[in-house]
């Protein structure tokens, strides 16, 4: 163990009980659910590290501000702090509020691409890459090799490679990529940071070839905390500092807030240039509501532009990336095959490693995640096979070198001896591993299968 | 006892700011004429929508604070989803943001290009989501909605003649659903009554057309039936509401109009295959079909309006308070729909500025108008909002030009109201000087919510 350099920010003012299950409950529960984590209900479930998407615990200034919606149809007095807070920390002059993430992304994708278009990015996101897909684009990865080795210990896992990005503009021309689509802390890839060296080199590269650069900035936060830990010259910077940084270098924005500003709700799109804000607003409306608002309420907004002003503070990031480093570390002591360096989120089980005898085709990390359930009522998401889904065009299940069970951390919900029992689990689940078996689909969902897919046993 | 009291007290208020005329002159001008483009702040009384902006009870508080936040399978979607169920009685519950998600949804999944959907009158969001999927969006009021003056108790209604004509004309290959608003907002916030609905009912079932129901105002709709269709008056509201349900195939419910909820929706439908096709495109647009993007909080919250919104003394409360202010505009002699609607006054603005033809927007002269003289906020419902045709881009006069007052729910008080009448009565007054508007720029979809406006000379 390493010594204690961080402790909470925060002492605890309000709490939701949980309930406890026997083996047998969850057993049931599990098969139920068609070995599908998803399809758990929530009481079903002790430690819940499903995703940390909307599952934080809001402060008692975004309670307040909770109380302090305006509620009219057209221009609250929430939705102006919240644009103005965007512009003050995230440097984006409009702002387009909605629901969640995937409406921005959905807004973004129709009026950015056209059909033919190519648009690359630093790994795919499973909603990210169907909006596009769905406008009529075909999503390219450029990430680094690196990032597909779960063994590999590179600090920036997410930067981008510029030599498939200049393959990509060879082969198509800059008429056909709309835009580049940047993650900060990928989360496919485990929670896996950009450094600012390469958003940098990655800017001049779009400058030069006049295209745009789109930031899916979801968990920037944990980005500039890695990059201030990690990248020289940024060691006296703040994470705000750095957060703005980020921000600047970029065009336009994708926001799930649901993630680094820790509201149950909410997200938005926001850009620099006038014309695609009009563009923006005429789209919001169809979709999701005026563009005041966006489909989310008025109290949302206020805790959302106070979650960005909490989610930028040194202390705060310090001690979330600090608990899921603790949780990895912990894991590795023990032996469990994780993906490093650990990420920002949530710490990632290597399946391939850990259920060898498994084959790919029988979704090792599925049924991890479905035998980790059984074993401690613990809720984990699988990352692998069944969520990188079919080709659109050949039929074929895309075939990703990691296969993983995500353990997501949500933010300041769960505490140091949560995270104990995630160990032992883990550990309890590692040594009964031969007993695991691999999983069939009997329903598997046309888009996005990994939500609602369904699955039995193979028995050997 | 004359006087309406209200079945609730005041438990947390928020303070309204005050401006002068000379400012609201500048605040308008700077909106460009346009209420939905001011600042909420600068509005004092603000019935620009009953949607969302309603009074929760203490109970839907701590329904918020009961929230389960959770990604997939919270409890508070079992809890919201129980209470859908429990009155609207559709095997399939599907939840999205809000209504016009709901509908996106449905006209997505069911509207082929060049398809009819009938209704008896599409409101803005309704219309715009059927012509986004390049639908044709046909409204067939009945007869009555026509004369603003007339005191017939349903003119909600839909013109059952018109329909048997399209049906008979098209059949189900051409009308992928019938549609019926209740109450019918664009039309006076008019109900429907069970007799209507039971005959569209049979002839969508005898077509084979699937029958869905705009069911956002569903409570009022159903106690205006039990007070002016003698077969109901005694049966208890949310017996008319299950009964009234139970003629469709499904519905859209926008949960920020009769759930008192801040923000929320769903869909529902007894179709297995179509609510697993509806899922599929909820989870890209919307959310994991368990909370379907709804913070847990706001599941709960509807749970809880839902039970209270069919509380006879409430509805008894907002009918008799909206009937009020028109009864007292009719005795006043300003031209106001009658009778009484449920949740907004709607003002002839074509019969108020009689002056101002259909194209220079009678209805948004008006509103400009009343804001100035009493920071009153209400929405045009006439040419500017429907006058477009978003495909042939063509302008034509709406059927009426209105101005809509909105009420939301357990907000105002009554001298909000006497307030309220007090400065319709001074623009009254001075009507004869009030002048046309024209559009300066507009979006070709829904025009209304971002549309720039300047005065005519």
């Amino acid at each position: 163990m390493t010594a204690r350099n961080w402790a909470e920010p925060y002492k605890i003012k309000m709490v939701e009980l949980i309930k406890m299950t026997s083996r047998e409950d969850r057993l049931k529960a599990i098969r139920e659910a068609g070995y599908n984590t998803f399809l758990l209900h929530s009481e079903d479930v002790y430690i819940d590290l499903l995703t940390d998407s909307g599952t934080g615990a809001m402060s008692d200034r975004q309670w307040a501000g909770i109380m302090m919606g305006d509620e009219a149809y057209a221009g609250s007095r929430n939705f102006y702090r919240l644009r103005d807070t965007v512009e003050e920390y995230y440097s984006y002059r409009f702002t387009v509020p909605c629901h969640q993430g995937r409406g921005a992304e959905n807004i973004l994708s129709q009026i950015l691409i056209s059909p033919g278009d190519y648009v690359p990015g630093n790994m795919y996101f499973t909603t990210t890459r169907l909006h596009q897909e769905l406008a009529g684009a075909s999503f390219v990865d450029v990430i680094i090799d690196e990032a597909h080795d779960a063994e590999s210990e590179h600090p920036f896992k997410g930067n981008v490679d510029f030599d498939k990005l200049d393959a990509l503009l060879d082969e198509v021309g800059g008429g056909k990529i709309p835009y580049v689509c940047i993650a900060t802390c990928v989360n496919m890839a485990g929670g896996q940071p950009i450094s600012l060296g390469n958003l940098k080199q990655l800017r001049a590269w779009c400058d030069k070839n006049d295209i745009m650069l789109v930031h899916d900035m979801t968990r920037v936060a944990e980005n500039a905390h890695f990059i201030q830990q990690r990248e020289e010259g940024y060691q006296d910077k703040t994470v705000r500092e750095i957060v703005y940084e980020i921000c600047a270098l970029t065009d336009a924005a994708t926001m799930s807030a649901k993630k680094d500003a820790m509201v149950n709700i909410g997200g938005f799109l926001a850009m620099n240039d006038a014309k695609f804000y009009e563009k923006a607003c005429g789209l919001v409306v169809v979709y999701e509501g005026l563009h005041t608002y966006g489909g989310m309420a008025g109290r949302d907004m206020e805790a959302l532009a106070i979650g960005i002003t909490e989610s930028v503070q040194d202390e705060h990031i310090h001690a979330r990336v600090g608990q899921v480093q603790y949780l990895g570390r912990r894991l590795r002591e023990a032996g469990v095959p994780i993906v490093n360096p650990i990420g920002g989120h949530a710490v990632f089980l290597n399946a391939t490693k850990m259920l060898p005898d498994i084959p790919q085709d029988h979704f090792p990390a599925q049924a991890l995640s479905a035998a980790l359930y059984v074993e401690s009522g613990i809720r984990s998401m699988e990352r692998g096979i069944v969520s990188a889904g079919r080709d659109k065009a050949t039929g074929e299940n895309y075939r990703p070198r990691l296969e993983l069970v995500r353990l997501t951390i949500p933010r300041r919900v769960y505490t140091q001896a949560h995270m104990d029992v995630t160990v032992g689990a883990v550990e309890e689940v590692m040594a009964r591993r031969s007993e695991i078996k691999g999983l069939r689909f009997t329903y598997e969902p046309e888009v996005l299968r990994f939500f609602q897919a369904r699955f039995e046993q193979i028995e050997q | 006892m004359k006087t309406i009291i209200e079945p609730f007290r005041i438990k947390m208020v928020e303070p309204i700011k005050l401006t002068t005329r000379e400012q609201r002159e500048r605040l308008i001008e700077e909106a460009h004429f346009n209420p939905f483009l001011l600042a909420a702040e600068d509005v004092i009384i603000d019935l620009l929508t009953d949607s969302g902006t309603s009074a929760m009870s203490s109970e839907a508080w701590a329904a918020i604070m009961r929230g389960d936040e959770s990604y997939a399978g919270a409890r508070s979607w079992y809890r919201f989803r129980d209470a859908v169920k429990d009155i609207f009685g559709f095997e399939q519950v599907i939840p999205t943001h809000q209504g016009r998600a709901a509908e996106h949804i449905l006209f997505g999944v069911l509207v082929q290009p060049g398809q009819i959907v009938p209704n008896n009158t599409h409101f803005d969001t309704t219309r715009a989501n059927v012509e986004y999927n390049g639908g044709v969006a046909l409204d067939l009021p009945c007869a009555e909605s026509r004369n603003t003056e007339s005191d017939f108790p349903f003119k909600g209604n839909m013109d059952i003649e018109a329909l048997e004509t399209v049906v008979a004309e098209n059949g189900p290959e051409k009308i992928p659903l019938i549609m019926v608003t209740v109450t019918n907002n664009s039309g006076g916030g008019q109900p429907v009554s069970m007799a209507n609905i039971r005959e569209i009912s049979r002839i969508a079932r005898s077509a084979g057309i699937p029958f869905y129901i705009d069911a956002c105002r569903f409570a009022e709709n159903a106690h205006f039936i039990k007070r002016y269709e003698p077969e109901f008056e005694n049966r208890a509201t949310i017996d008319i509401a299950r009964e009234l349900f139970s003629y469709a195939d499904g519905c859209t419910m926008s949960a920020k109009k009769d759930a008192f909820a801040n923000i929320g929706g769903f869909l529902c439908t007894n179709d297995a295959e179509l609510a697993h096709r509806e899922r599929n495109i909820l989870i890209l647009t919307e959310g994991f079909p368990t909370y379907g993007g709804l913070a847990g909080r706001d599941l709960d919250a509807i749970a809880v309006g839902l039970r209270e919104i069919l509380d006879e003394d409430y509805l008894g409360y907002r009918l008799d308070s909206t009937r009020y202010v028109v009864n007292h505009l009719v005795e006043a002699g300003i031209p106001v729909v009658t009778p009484a609607g449920g949740h907004a006054i709607y003002i002839d603005a074509g019969r108020f500025l009689p002056h101002i033809e259909a194209l220079h927007y009678p209805g948004q002269a008006l509103a400009v108008e009343l804001y100035i003289e009493g920071g009153i906020r209400g929405v045009e419902i006439g040419s500017v909002m429907f006058g477009l045709d978003p495909h042939t881009g063509v302008e034509r006069p709406a059927r009426i030009e209105l101005l809509r007052l909105a009420v939301p729910r357990r907000v105002y008080t009554q001298s909000h109201m006497d307030y309220l009448l007090e400065a319709i009565s001074l623009v009254w007054e001075r009507r004869n000087d009030v002048r046309g508007m024209r559009i300066v720029e507009a979006p070709p979809f829904l025009r209304h919510f971002t549309a720039k406006f300047e005065r005519r000379s």
